[in-house]
């Protein structure tokens, strides 16, 4: 009997104690950070990142990476409510990062930038994207200029150039359709965006803005413009099938599209391909639709790193993400990734990107803040549908503009 | 005799640990997405009270009406195609000699899981894949609906087909041979030994493997997410496919809770209709 009670006391405190937890915890003082990120495919050039810091700083970094951008957030957002805290974490300029500094989740960064910014190792431009209620939070992780790549090796077959203006972007899909190569690259996941938003930057980019503020309609003239001058590209035969679901490094690769639109860190993906760049293929700024525009628009994004107000050794977060900006550290991770860098000392190796980012310092480009970032989530996650739709059926136009409407109405209404 | 009052006294200690686990990974998560189900919340900010217009927003969700649609197709076609070849395949195969051996190529897939089963077929199936240039056709079968959905359901079939056919022959060979051999006797063979004397002997396990298959197919999610993601728009969306994209991708916890509230009282009504009606 007395053993059976002891039995059972035994188990109860055993339970108590699984349940209790470490009652002396203090804050830590930590030598290696966590990296939570949605760049699962980036994993070995983060890793070389952490090494680098170790010998820098002496703060050593491990990534941690998801492939499925809906299930980060989950967990992150989660994390917020529990003691599984990243040290570390990227995540998304515009309405998802005002999302959680609003819930007071973020570290405040103002002085890092501050500092910078003095020292020339981050611009003066980059901070509006980082900026909230006039202080900064977190740190560009990268920047990215969106433009065309094309596969060079086409477009010599063809005697084919890089167009300098709208009509000939055209004439260059026209020839490739008369030789029967698909001009350009659309798909119906994700990035179903891409061609919405650059038509529109290149029509009217002050459409675009009115429209990411909630100040223009979906329905609205220009922007049905938009979607009919999308649609005439889509029945005139230049793009691939949206459905075709071949990795777009390896669309540009095997020439089944000869032009792929995506930002600067495409060039990743060239690199992982062994692609040379001048040789296999080039990159060009896509001209504007409207020629009469004074400046060009190009497609800015900035993606940020961040760290919790409440991580587990605030410290150390400052001190990589200070770190991260500085020209030791970028110079490293531009150059591993073959893209271009937040911090202006760093020269870029690839001609032709390291031109657009001189041009693009000087001024010479309307920048224009990507869709991701500058559309609010929710009328983002409609639209997303939406141009999903559209690039299947094109003719349904109106409607995916109508449904995208009435989820930004409904928006609008509660966030003005 | 002596042991007795001392387990009746703790009797409820040593069930505990179980009732905890089962209060609080099962009953306590259900609770909360049933209070979800009647707020607005974003997952970040604390939940806003609403009521029930989430409950009125499903009556009123264009995507809803499809996801239901598109779920019903599920559920009528695995209930026609895995369950109902299943059956065609063990009884067929069950008294040939070496049966064993021709279900065993429709076991194999089985040991995919759902994401892996996508993800083999995906490349047989996206636009320019492994299906068009074998069949020398240009069809983007995952784009148009209800095409994509069937597609899907053709795969679903490939990977469980298997499982139900070996259910069935576990079933044929439980059932007693003295019935059997007794209709022989009076001269019945083929389809009317099947349908009056078999079949009616094999029901408990039919009911089992319906009841399996419903509830699953009403569950379809891995296999959409993966393939198609629900898309393209929101057109091969299933209930389950919905109660993901509205929480985690739309970020509106509260409809979401209010999807998956739905999905499993139909869930839930749909098995307890069915069952009852086989055991009566």
């Amino acid at each position: 009997m007395v053993r059976s009670r002891v039995a059972t006391l035994g188990v109860a405190a055993i339970l108590l104690a699984a349940c209790g937890g470490n009652g002396a915890e203090t804050a830590q003082k930590k030598t290696e950070l966590t990296l939570y990120n949605d760049k699962g495919a980036w994993s070995k050039y983060f890793e070389e990142m952490g090494a680098l810091s170790k010998q820098s700083i002496g703060l050593s970094m491990k990534p941690t990476g998801y492939t499925d951008s809906a299930q980060y957030q989950a967990f992150i957002k989660a994390s917020f409510r529990t003691d599984v805290k990243p040290d570390l974490f990227t995540w998304q300029t515009g309405g998802m990062l005002q999302e959680i500094v609003k819930q007071k989740q973020v570290a405040d960064t103002t002085a890092v930038w501050q500092e910078a910014i003095k020292a020339g190792d981050l611009s003066q431009d980059l901070a509006p994207y980082y900026t909230i209620d006039g202080k900064q939070y977190c740190v560009p992780m990268n920047v990215a200029y969106w433009g065309m790549f094309y596969n060079k090796k086409i477009f010599d077959k063809h005697g084919l150039k890089p167009p300098a203006t709208w009509e000939d972007l055209v004439k260059v899909a026209e020839t490739l359709k008369r030789n029967d190569v698909k001009a350009f690259y659309h798909t119906s996941v994700l990035f179903s965006f891409v061609w919405f938003e650059q038509i529109m930057a290149g029509m009217d980019p002050d459409l675009y803005d009115r429209l990411s503020t909630g100040k223009a309609k979906y329905t609205d003239p220009g922007v049905v413009a938009v979607m009919e001058k999308w649609k005439e590209l889509i029945d005139a035969g230049y793009f691939i099938n949206p459905g075709d679901k071949t990795d777009p490094g390896d669309v540009l690769k095997t020439g089944k599209a000869a032009m792929v639109s995506f930002g600067t860190w495409f060039n990743t993906s060239m690199t992982q391909r062994d692609m040379k760049a001048g040789a296999d293929y080039g990159f060009f700024v896509i001209p504007n639709v409207n020629a009469s525009l004074p400046k060009t628009s190009m497609i800015f994004e900035s993606g940020p790193l961040c760290s919790l107000a409440k991580a587990p050794d605030p410290d150390a977060s400052t001190k990589y993400l200070k770190w991260w900006t500085t020209a030791e550290a970028q110079k490293k991770w531009s150059g591993i990734r073959g893209d271009v860098s937040a911090n202006p000392k760093v020269t870029i190796e690839d001609e032709a990107l390291g031109q657009v980012t001189k041009d693009a310092g000087s001024g010479e480009y309307r920048l224009v803040n990507r869709y991701f970032e500058a559309t609010p989530p929710p009328i983002l996650t409609a639209a997303l549908d939406g141009f999903s739709k559209f690039v299947t059926e094109p003719g349904t136009y109106m409607e995916v503009l109508e449904t995208i409407q009435k989820e930004a109405d409904e928006y609008w209404s509660t966030h003005r | 005799m002596t042991r007795a009052p001392i387990l009746g006294r703790f009797r409820h200690g040593y069930v505990a640990p179980a009732a905890l686990l089962v209060a609080g990974l099962l009953y306590a998560p259900f609770v909360w997405t049933a209070y979800l189900s009647l707020t607005r919340y974003d997952g970040l900010a604390p939940p806003e009270w609403a009521g029930l217009a989430n409950f009125a927003k499903l009556f009123d969700d264009p995507v809803l009406l499809t996801s239901a649609g598109n779920t019903l197709i599920w559920v009528a076609g695995t209930m026609v195609l895995p369950v109902g070849l299943g059956l065609l395949v063990a009884v067929l195969s069950y008294d040939l000699k070496g049966g064993a051996w021709y279900r065993v190529p429709f076991m194999l897939p089985y040991a995919l899981s759902g994401a892996g089963l996508a993800m083999v077929w995906s490349p047989v199936l996206s636009h320019g894949g492994v299906a068009n240039l074998l069949l020398g056709v240009d069809t983007a079968f995952l784009q148009e609906a209800p095409h994509n959905t069937i597609a899907m359901l053709l795969v679903w079939t490939w990977q469980q087909l298997g499982v139900n056919t070996l259910l069935f022959v576990v079933g044929l060979q439980s059932i007693p041979k003295a019935p059997i051999e007794a209709a022989r006797i009076d001269g019945a063979s083929g389809w009317r030994l099947f349908r009056y004397v078999i079949w009616p002997l094999m029901r408990p396990l039919t009911a089992v493997v319906v009841g399996l298959a419903l509830v699953a197919s009403l569950k379809t999610f891995d296999i959409v997410w993966v393939l198609t993601q629900g898309g393209p728009g929101r057109n091969s969306e299933t209930l389950a496919v919905t109660m993901y994209k509205e929480t985690f991708v739309a970020s509106d916890y509260g409809y979401g809770s209010t999807v998956a509230v739905a999905l499993t009282v139909v869930a839930g009504l749909a098995s307890y209709l069915y069952l009852k009606r086989q055991v009566r």
